[in-house]
């Protein structure tokens, strides 16, 4: 078995694996695969509770993550937001590519924009993601309800 | 309605999300539909060696002591059961039932037909240049439970020589 702990650097790992075999057309694919088949979680939480269903959806899995972060909800706003400042699972690939033991995949982050944009848009909310400083395991994200403007 | 704030540090929580264990078996699953079984091999060898370099490192210069503490700190994080004989030349590894299966079916996670491999593959590339090669001698495919197998390669070669003499 590989430990929930290794699974990060195996992700990685697979989507490295994926663009030798097909490009990085093969990598997007098994992304919105992986968006519609996995995420069911948090489709039914925000077909549920709306936007407050992102804050039941991202406060368990970044708590499990042991995550470093800000996450707030304006419901009267219409926003939702996560200031990241230490993302466990890019600070871990960082981690491994400075002791030298794997090469993590260039665009690693990117499939957090490609899941769950996927999941929201259609949902009527607006996803907009900020990856500029991913490479210090640091990034933003913000969910807007586009009913709300 | 107020303004909901969360504030976290990460020493504020264990790092232990075993839903990864439903997006590695999703991963799989993908992986066998698109390019075949041997994909799913490929895959997980290619991480095993790549990751668990240092642990065949230490497999390679203390034995299998090393598979061993690696094994039980894996397990026993996971809260499974998890016993070892342990030998000079061999170790058997006894799963109660495998954690991840445990977490993916109490979740309704879809679990992967290929699941096993990530012991058998997995623990046959760690050994890969090693003197040891492992074995998975039953698997059970509801529960994860599973018997594993790590000999020495002398083992085996030894009794033929002894057949020879």
């Amino acid at each position: 078995m590989i430990s929930c702990t290794e699974f990060i650097p195996a992700y990685s790992e697979l989507f490295c694996y994926l663009e030798e075999r097909g490009g990085r057309d093969e990598v997007l694919r098994f992304w919105e695969h992986l968006s519609d088949h996995f995420l069911d979680n948090l489709r039914e939480l925000v077909t549920q509770h709306g936007l407050r269903g992102c804050w039941m959806y991202w406060e368990r899995t970044l708590n499990e993550e042991a995550a470093d972060f800000t996450m707030e909800l304006d419901e009267a706003a219409g926003e939702f937001t996560i200031r990241m400042r230490h993302c466990p699972s890019k600070g871990m690939l960082l981690e491994l590519q400075q002791a030298g033991r794997i090469e993590p995949y260039h665009d690693y982050c990117g499939h957090c924009d490609v899941l769950y944009r996927r999941v929201l848009e259609p949902m009527g909310y607006d996803f907009a993601a900020d990856l500029t400083e991913c490479e210090r395991a640091r990034c933003s994200i913000v969910v807007r309800d586009s009913r709300e403007r | 309605m107020p303004k909901q704030v969360m504030d976290r540090s990460a020493s504020d929580n264990e790092y232990l999300h075993r839903d990864f264990h439903g997006a590695l078996s999703s991963a799989l699953i993908y992986l066998e539909e698109r390019f075949g079984p041997d994909a799913v091999r490929d895959y997980l060898a290619r991480f095993a060696r790549r990751f668990y370099a240092p642990l065949r490192h230490e497999l390679q210069q203390r034995g299998l002591p090393a598979m061993a503490e690696h094994l039980r700190r894996v397990y026993e994080r996971e809260g499974a059961e998890i016993s070892i004989d342990l030998s000079n030349d061999e170790m058997i590894v006894r799963i109660e039932a495998c954690p991840a299966v445990t977490h993916m079916r109490q979740h309704e996670y879809e679990v992967s037909p290929l699941w096993y491999e990530t012991v058998r593959t997995v623990h046959q590339a760690v050994c890969e240049g090693s003197p040891f090669t492992f074995e998975l001698v039953n698997y059970d495919l509801e529960t994860g439970a599973s018997t594993g197998r790590f000999s020495h390669h002398r083992s085996a070669s030894g009794e033929e020589e002894e057949e020879l003499r």
